[in-house]
């Protein structure tokens, strides 16, 4: 038996990747057990997708993997080993053909593997839909299904040949947190009840309760490894309640707590696992600026509703976007607008700008009733905006993008260029002035978009994802400058995310399911609405177990 | 408003500049691929491969084939079996093929009905039929049939009958199309793709003004192009004549790439992504190329085609770009050109701001 279990066990050593001239993960060594789930926890290009990409043996990596015995170090000699693997790629529904049925894409699954279609397969593979919860919906193509239903049909894909050995690149990742938690159900299940090893990456802090071991990533290393609560009793003696008496280069506030490596006055405080990026950085060494705002140049008089819509509703084809959407924007208030990818942010938002006509429905923006394309061209110079995935110029540098929209906002050369030196000081991101586009980290490049939306000195921001795959430390960063940002200049900002975890920064914040609003409050007052909640992930699917 | 204009103009500008791979493909297609096309598209037979049967004994045939010659013919080849001779023509080893009866010889000194079996290899349409033409001029001539009447030819426009100086000009027309029409849709795809095209519209500068400077600068990309390329190609290497004025037919390229910008901003508008531009690219451009009487003239197409072919710009630009070059049509008598390039260009333009350039 203990010969059986060598066998089984799985090794990762010294495994890193490479592109060209730069590392996407160095150095990794790990082993699992048979039915362990290993957790990959950190932002995006911290090098989780790299790590995976070579353990599914389709980059080409240096070190050792080695699995039942039979040990690999290129994708060619990964080859012996793919018949007990399953990969299911970054990206919802990546792997799925639009005009596919549910079964459609099991049964080419299955011929794709060369799976024999006898009494036992059939019998999986009704478990397997009956455990994803896709047996009603056997006939439903796959451009039809739901964010959370296509995660599930692709999981199922990559288990109908019963891995042994499962890699699952973010299935969660922007997943509605019901479907999130069906998911989780699934991996419990095939670890127990097929032995399979299970990898699995995600954004979400919160899931790392559910893996047996979680890998901590940090710019292309693993900073920490371990069960959830060794890491978080890890950093135990170095998180306090927030004190602002004491600071120096080993210490750090963020929110309502310090990070110290030096002890401080104030009390213990119980760490988070967001807290162990905060205690690396300050074991790093890294100067962890805390950014200064200044008064804005020009004052102008913000009315008290900067925002106001009623029955606001959006259909693409059959598909309903947004439907009867009211909401308020009030002067200097942050409003978080959640939900899951689908949910009808972006539309929304969208909306609000004029990029997407509104079908039915009123909006009033800063006193101004819109009723078409003219009325907005008076506001665009109150307006900052910044887009998903930061839409800038790739083939100019950071000071020529934002030269460039200060000219289209009409800013003279002189000041534009006081003000990009100010804001590049401000948020930090000076030393890549001269740098291009996408050549940035994904957080300098989020501080310099919204340096770009901010050049006007706008009234209202309107922010679309901006915290999507930045990492934990930038997101910190990212939340603190917005909240300046009301104090100081008392605009109001609208974001959208699907981190649950940051509707704690929001004034007040908005549900969206399926395009409909479903909560419309304070944090606090939900907080009261659900005191069994344990953080706003609960709340959140309260409200989607609650009206089916 | 001026200097914002000027100021995405050059900003589009640069970023071309720093595109090393769209740099050298407007090089490339203005100067060696317009000179490849006036080189290598020849429709003069040239070595011509001629294979024969010979039954007839020799003499009479042989005077004839000995008139094949070069740089038209290659040597003929003999064959001895007009089985071999059709064998050797379906694998394209000959074009042509002579089959000399074992009469030949005798019923042509007996001026009788004298047939001579001609085999043609009419795939290679164009250089078939003329070396038909030419073999029947050979044969009249070995004839030296005596008729009371001659044909005085006088070339007009094209003296020389220079069919290369023709063919390159006609590839720099296509090539002015091709090119501004997909630089200007992939200029727009890029923005959509990458998401500034929503920060562009959201700035507080006239949509139709960023739309309008962002399609001057792809037509002054192209400009640039056709000047070096009439320079170093159509000047330079072809010597191609130019009877009317070269400012007219800069007046009217400019109006008319102005105006196919439009149909590149109407793909971009249609289009989701770079993939996308080029399925659409073509499938817009071909009828517009072949309506335009680029290939065939525009009055040998059925009525209906006739009718089309007014919807398509390039053909006021291929008739008022030769008229220039040959006829030298004065510049106010071009005005028919320009109006027919103008309206349709406008009418895009209507098309591209309404989808693209506006807000809700």
């Amino acid at each position: 038996m203990a010969d059986l279990h060598l066998m089984d066990a799985f090794h990762v050593s010294g495994v890193s990747v490479r592109y060209k001239d730069k590392t996407a993960i160095s150095d990794v060594s790990f082993e699992a057990t048979s039915g362990e789930i290993i957790g990959f926890i950190g932002a995006d290009g911290a090098g989780k997708s790299s790590l995976m990409q070579a353990i599914a043996g389709v980059v080409r990596f240096s070190g050792e993997i080695s699995y039942l015995g039979q040990s690999y170090h290129s994708p060619k000699e990964a080859e012996k080993i793919k018949i007990h693997t399953g990969f299911m790629p970054q990206g919802i529904g990546l792997v799925l053909y639009d005009t596919l049925t549910v079964d459609e894409h099991l049964r080419f699954f299955a011929d794709l593997r060369d799976l024999k279609k006898d009494a036992e397969f059939l019998a999986y593979k009704k478990q397997l839909l009956h455990m994803s919860g896709l047996s009603e919906f056997v006939d439903r193509q796959a451009m039809n299904l739901s964010g959370g239903m296509m995660q599930k049909l692709s999981l199922i894909c990559a288990l109908l040949h019963r891995p042994k050995l499962l890699i699952l690149d973010e299935p969660t990742t922007g997943v509605d947190p019901l479907s999130r938690l069906e998911l989780w159900e699934i991996l419990r299940n095939i670890a127990k009840e097929e032995g399979t090893i299970i990898l699995v990456s995600t954004a979400y802090m919160q899931e790392a309760s559910k893996m047996d071991r979680v890998l901590l990533f940090h710019n292309s290393k693993v900073i920490a490894s371990g069960t959830s609560a060794e890491l978080i009793d890890s950093i135990r003696p170095f998180v306090y309640e927030k004190s602002l008496l004491y600071k120096d280069e080993n210490s750090l506030n963020f929110d309502e707590t310090s990070y110290s490596l030096t002890p401080l006055q104030s009390a213990l405080k119980e760490p988070t696992l967001e807290g162990l990026f905060f205690v690396n950085a300050l074991k790093e060494n890294k100067n962890i600026a805390e950014f200064v705002i200044n008064k804005k140049e020009n004052d102008e008089v913000i009315p008290e509703v900067v925002m106001e819509c009623h029955g606001v509703s959006k259909q693409f084809g059959s598909f309903i976007a947004n439907k009867e959407i009211d909401m308020k924007l009030k002067k200097g208030e942050i409003l978080g607008l959640l939900g899951a990818n689908g949910a009808g942010k972006t539309t929304f938002i969208k909306m609000l700008l004029g990029l997407y006509s509104i079908d039915e429905g009123e909006l009033t923006l800063l006193g101004k009733p819109i009723k078409s394309g003219k009325d907005r061209q008076e506001l665009k110079s109150k307006i900052g905006y910044v887009s998903q995935h930061f839409a800038l110029y790739k083939d100019m540098s950071v000071k020529e993008n934002l030269l460039y929209f200060a000219s289209m906002h009409r800013i003279d050369k002189k000041a534009a260029l006081s003000r990009i030196a100010l804001y590049a000081k401000e948020l930090g991101f000076e030393e890549y002035l001269g740098s291009f586009a996408n050549e940035l980290p994904l957080g300098v490049n989020q501080r310099f978009s919204i340096a770009a939306a901010l050049l006007h000195e706008p009234l209202v921001l309107f922010l679309d994802e901006p915290t999507s795959g930045v990492d934990t430390l930038a997101r910190a960063q990212f939340w603190q400058i917005l909240g300046k940002l009301k104090e100081i200049w008392g605009i109001s900002i609208l974001i959208t995310t699907h981190y649950m975890s940051e509707a704690q920064f929001c004034d007040r914040v908005v549900l969206l399911k399926n395009g409909q609003k479903v909560a419309d409050d304070t944090v606090i007052n939900l907080y009261k609405r659900f005191p069994q909640a344990q953080s706003f992930e609960d709340i959140f699917l309260e409200f989607y177990k609650e009206k089916g | 408003m001026k200097s914002l204009f000027f100021a995405i103009v050059f900003k589009e500008l640069k970023s071309f500049m720093r595109s090393a791979a769209l740099v050298a493909v407007v090089l490339y297609s203005f100067t060696i691929d317009i000179y490849v096309a006036g080189e290598g598209i020849d429709i003069e037979p040239r070595n011509v491969a001629v294979g024969y049967v010979d039954n007839s004994g020799g003499g009479i045939s042989k005077k004839i084939l000995s008139n094949l010659h070069s740089p038209e013919f290659v040597a003929p080849v003999q064959f001895l079996s007009q089985k071999e001779l059709s064998n050797a023509i379906y694998n394209k080893e000959i074009m042509v093929g002579l089959v000399f009866d074992n009469d030949f010889e005798k019923l042509y000194r007996e001026k009788k009905n004298t047939q001579l079996n001609v085999l043609l290899d009419a795939t290679s349409a164009s250089q078939g039929f003329t070396t038909l033409m030419y073999l029947q001029s050979i044969l009249l001539s070995f004839e030296d049939i005596q008729i009371p009447l001659e044909l005085k030819i006088h070339k007009l426009f094209n003296q020389n009958s220079d069919n290369k100086s023709f063919m390159a000009l006609s590839e720099l027309l296509s090539l002015i199309t091709m090119l501004v029409v997909i630089l200007t849709a992939i200029v727009f795809v890029k923005e959509k793709e990458d998401g500034t095209w929503d920060i562009m519209l959201l700035m507080p500068i006239d949509a139709k003004l960023t739309i309008l400077a962002k399609t001057l600068s792809q037509v002054i990309i192209v400009m640039g192009g056709v000047i070096l390329s009439l320079g170093f190609v159509i000047f330079g290497m072809f010597d191609t004549p130019m009877n009317g004025s070269f400012w007219s037919f800069i007046f009217l390229t400019f109006l008319y790439t102005f105006s196919s910008a439009g149909i590149g901003l109407f793909v971009a508008a249609i289009a989701k992504d770079v993939m996308q531009v080029a399925q659409f690219s073509i499938v817009i451009m071909i009828p517009l190329i072949f309506l335009s009487g680029a290939w065939t003239p525009v009055y040998t197409m059925h009525p209906f085609f006739q009718v089309l072919s007014f919807f398509s710009p390039l053909r006021y630009y291929i008739e008022g770009s030769e008229s220039i070059f040959y006829r030298g049509t004065p510049f106010l008598d071009l005005y028919p050109y320009y109006f027919g390039v103008m309206i349709l260009g406008f009418i895009l333009y209507i098309i591209g701001f309404k989808k693209i350039g506006r807000l809700f």
